[in-house]
């Protein structure tokens, strides 16, 4: 069953790639829209940016043990 | 059209308050779930305009201020109290009713409210009758997030109403219109408004009670505060540029929280922070797109934010556990399967997955920020987005439902856990059809947005850009998903400057600052009683002063001596004042007399 998820998962992560070239975008409001696949490229730095970001932030900073608060 | 003569936050506050003295179980469920029908109905029957209004103090107070705006908040809220009922049914405790009853009638007085006096009244209510939806959970930490949360509101309450009588002093009208930032009245309404919409760093009220709240109780908090905070911006504060970014921060500060969260109801509840954002950047952006992108948003959010709680709270219900840690890899999928579906739904809701409900709300203010050229703005946003894909879709659902359990329980299911109450689930479904309805067809709720919407969301450019962001986002979750299950910590946020802080004040004010007190009260009572002693004749002072100076002067060694004046003394002190002992001849008094006259001439004409 994992395997064919994944097979579905590489192959629409294929499609809306080359789709995506071949689509006309209407209404280019930024430089960046220009970029082929530029989503896709902001889509996965961009999770891994907050992946990242949001564990280092957490690892050296916010987070402390659960009775933090307890008296 | 004619104007039914009920508002509709006085059929949900006399139902709630009727409800407890109905004496059969059915009669009480059947009320719950009319209450909200009833009210709806009510709804579809109000034309636009004002009703309800009377006079004040030399004002008008108008209850009813009824306009596409209004409206469409007031449908929203409305629809969710009826599913918030549904899924609250099996609930036995009357009071958890009654609160969430007055709770809705005073969201919807403050939907309704067209002046600021009226808006402060119902504000207040609002947030006394939710608190009991956090206390009746009745453990420890309820109740001490719930007095945490009454506090900030109450500040906020304050900030609120301070901001109301400068502005009424300075404009001399209580019209709730457009205010604008300017000046002191204008920015504490503001700043009332936003710690109800749950800005940073006005938030933690939010991520801290909302978790602590009953399973049923939160579903209705997620709606109400926050949502009809976004109502009074867009009423009072539209195009202000303050909130463009306080709401884009909002958005990507909420994703960051969520990220590295462990309580799923938590996790959840930084996501409100950042669904708000969004909202509160359409405010600010203020053109008619935005406008009504945050408040189709809003209408969206309120639907897919309650199924998300309402899925983790059914996982609460079944299991009573609420860490992912506790959580993962203990195969919640196969013993919950239709919360799960239903709880996806939510999820891609929320994550603006094409066909559902976000997808055709939070693009419009995205768009509007691309429209009015704000680059950062519209990437903030996006990067919002992915982090809430991932939290929510990926993460949220891996932690609860599949995953790898990080610990060394060896648990592989839960046992006794099954599917929640048929009524949860019914709720659950019913708010999983509102969230693909509209995601569907976006007419029915393009419809009653407060301005004519030109807005077209199914494009192929923008569906094919947003699954490729959705699905590369995916990709990078996949890559880390060995990292990124539930760990057994709490995260700070800003509420550590009220509790850690505060409770060194208060044991600042404990300690130290009482002995300091009762220190100078011990010294001031001491002297008190030696007044009082020597006031009780003031003949004998002189000699009772000499006589202790004696006595302090005489050494210790010489105790002769020593009980030789103690005895003087004690028969000086005892000694009472008697005008007879002390009186003196007239002579003398009329010698005293005229000598003061004789010195008052002598300064009054010489000097």
């Amino acid at each position: 069953m994992i395997r064919g998820f994944k097979a579905i998962f590489f192959i629409s992560i294929g499609l809306s790639v080359l789709i995506g070239l071949f689509v006309p975008n209407e209404h280019v409001s930024f430089w960046w829209e220009g970029i082929p696949a530029f989503d896709a490229i902001f889509g996965f730095l961009g999770c891994i940016l907050i992946i990242f970001g949001a564990k280092a932030l957490g690892h050296y900073w916010l987070q402390r043990d659960e009775d933090y608060y307890d008296d | 059209m004619t104007i039914n003569a009920i508002h509709p936050a006085f059929i949900f506050i006399a139902g709630g308050l009727v409800l407890p003295f109905l004496k059969m179980r059915l009669a009480k469920q059947m009320a719950q779930l009319l209450i909200p029908v009833a009210a709806f109905i009510d709804l579809l029957y109000m034309g636009q305009g004002t009703y309800w209004t009377y006079p004040f103090l030399g004002y008008e107070l108008i209850l009813g201020r009824v306009d596409k705006l209004s409206l469409c908040f007031g449908y929203v809220f409305v629809i969710i109290a009826f599913i918030g009922m549904v899924y609250a049914l099996h609930v036995k405790e009357d009071g958890q009713h009654t609160a969430a009853f007055l709770y809705v009638g005073s969201t919807m007085g403050v939907v309704f409210a067209g002046d600021l006096f009226t808006l402060y009244a119902f504000w207040e209510i609002m947030a006394v009758s939710s608190v009991f939806l956090i206390w009746y959970r009745k453990d420890k930490k309820a109740l001490d997030a719930g007095f945490r949360y009454i506090m900030v509101h109450i500040f906020g309450g304050c900030c609120l109403l301070a901001g109301i009588l400068i502005h009424i002093a300075g404009t001399g009208s209580i019209y709730f219109n457009p205010i604008g930032l300017d000046g002191l009245g204008s920015t504490l309404i503001l700043l009332g408004f936003i710690i109800n919409a749950a800005v940073p760093p006005f938030h933690a009220w939010l991520s801290d009670a909302y978790p602590e709240g009953t399973i049923t109780g939160s579903v209705f908090l997620t709606a109400f505060t926050t949502k009809s905070a976004v109502y009074v911006l867009l009423r009072g504060f539209p195009g202000t540029e303050a909130l463009i970014w306080l709401g884009a921060i909002m958005a990507v500060y909420g994703v960051i929280f969520a990220v590295i969260e462990n309580d799923i109801r938590r996790l959840l509840s930084y996501h409100i922070v950042s669904q708000v954002g969004y909202m509160v950047a359409g405010v600010g952006i203020g053109t008619e797109l935005a406008m009504n992108g945050s408040s189709a948003h809003a209408f969206c959010h309120i639907l897919y934010k309650a199924l998300l709680f309402m899925a983790a709270g059914a996982v609460i219900y079944v299991t009573g556990r609420r860490k992912m840690s506790d959580l993962q890899g203990r195969n919640l999928y196969r013993q919950m399967p239709v919360t799960l579906i239903l709880y996806l739904i939510g999820a891609f809701s929320i994550s603006a997955v094409p066909l559902f409900s976000g997808f055709v709300s939070k693009t419009m203010v995205v768009a509007s920020a691309a429209d009015t050229n704000r680059a950062l703005v519209f990437l903030m946003l996006h990067l919002a987005s992915i982090g809430t894909f991932f939290c929510l879709t990926l993460k949220l659902t891996n932690g609860t439902w599949f995953g790898k359990d990080t610990g060394d329980s060896g648990e592989e299911s839960i046992e006794g856990a099954g599917e929640a109450p048929l009524n949860m689930l019914i709720a659950m479904g019913l708010a999983a059809v509102a969230c693909v309805f509209i995601g569907v067809y976006p007419q029915v709720l393009y419809r009653i947005l407060p301005y004519p919407v030109e807005y077209q969301p199914y494009t192929a450019h923008h569906v094919i850009n947003t699954m490729q962001l959705l699905l590369f986002a995916a990709a990078a979750f996949w890559i880390y998903i060995e990292k990124l299950g539930g760990k057994r910590t709490i995260t700070l946020d800003t509420d550590w400057l009220y509790r850690i802080p505060g409770r060194l004040f208060l044991s600042f004010c404990e300690k130290p600052l009482n002995k300091l007190r009762s220190d100078v009260q011990g010294s001031c009572s001491t002297n008190r009683a030696f007044v009082v002693s020597l006031s009780k004749n003031p003949f004998t002072v002189p000699l009772v002063l000499a006589e202790s100076i004696k006595l302090k002067m005489t050494p210790a060694d010489n105790s002769e001596r020593r009980e030789e004046i103690a005895a003087r003394l004690h028969q000086l002190k005892s000694i009472s004042y008697n005008e007879n002992r002390y009186m003196i001849s007239i002579g003398w008094s009329v010698m005293g007399c005229i000598g003061f006259v004789s010195v008052f001439a002598l300064v009054f004409f010489c000097l």
